[in-house]
């Protein structure tokens, strides 16, 4: 079988593009939506504890999580990859224990420390779960270790810097920003 | 120098198998979403599905979900040899330009 140089170069680059699209489509399936849900429960939860008192934002923190989660638990269930492992049937449920222990993790910090005040309480948060969120992208996709540096060093200098205007900062740039990147991953990915 | 496949050069095949090695070792891609990634239809790819199951590139495992038939399509180690070699000849041609 014998094919000029021009069909090579486009034979390889069709296969490219298959395969870039391929990853894509497995790596990115459904992973925006958890974003979008996690940005719009940290929007709302962090306005509520910048505008309303704490009893009433700690009410609707506690709303938020208990959606949030229900929501991702129902989202993760019904996603479908379109994809069987054995392998990753492992990963994952290895990932699940992870996310589990930095979860006891963080609640045994906070009970130890015992933060005086809602921003210190929002901080450890934040620092447990971006963590995790650097762990994971180190493990699963380089890429993805950036967003969560970002929203990191933004936390540390809304904390340190800008404490009158922390859990605003937190809304717009960490919960506006989550739900930003899972809008940009679903459009471009 | 490796040969080129005729097999695997049909572009519909080629991208079956590209789409095949970019999965990681175990997995397993369901029938329809492998469709909706190459874009074509259900019997044109089943018709490239079983030529390359009869090449023994690719291996077809039929299991019920639910009671539902649902089709996942793997690609095999010799499959995965046999595009390497062939993307080699791809390169291969184009450095002897």
């Amino acid at each position: 079988m014998n094919i000029s140089s021009s069909e090579a170069e486009e034979a390889l680059a069709v296969i490219q593009a298959m395969m870039t699209r391929t990853r894509r489509a497995i790596s990115s399936s459904g992973a925006f939506i958890f974003m979008i849900v996690w940005g719009v429960v940290w929007l709302l939860g962090f306005l509520s504890s910048q505008f309303l008192s704490q009893e009433i934002a700690n009410n609707v923190w506690m709303i938020l999580d208990i959606l949030g989660g229900i929501l991702s638990v129902v989202l993760g269930i019904r996603m479908n990859r379109g994809i069987r492992s054995t392998a990753t049937t492992t990963s994952g449920k290895r990932i699940a224990f992870f996310w589990l222990l930095v979860f006891v993790y963080c609640v045994a910090a906070v009970a130890i420390a015992w933060p005086s005040d809602g921003k210190q309480l929002a901080m450890f948060i934040i620092l447990f779960v971006m963590v995790g969120w650097a762990a994971m992208g180190l493990l699963l996709s380089f890429a993805s270790v950036w967003p969560g540096l970002i929203i990191t060093v933004l936390a540390l200098v809304g904390y340190f810097l800008l404490p009158g205007i922390f859990y605003l900062l937190m809304a717009i740039l960490g919960g506006g920003g989550m739900i930003a990147l899972g809008l940009y991953i679903r459009s471009r990915w | 120098m490796t040969q080129l496949n005729e097999t695997i050069h049909q572009p519909v095949r080629l991208r079956i198998m590209a789409a095949l090695v970019t999965l990681g070792p175990g997995e397993e891609v369901d029938f329809s979403t492998l469709r909706n990634l190459l874009e074509v239809t259900d019997g044109n790819l089943g018709a490239h599905l079983r030529k390359l199951e009869e090449a023994g590139y690719i291996a077809v495992n039929k299991i019920f979900v639910e009671r539902k038939p649902h089709t996942y399509v793997s690609g095999t180690a010799t499959g995965r040899k046999v595009f390497h070699e062939h993307v080699a000849a791809l390169q291969s041609i184009l450095k002897s330009k």
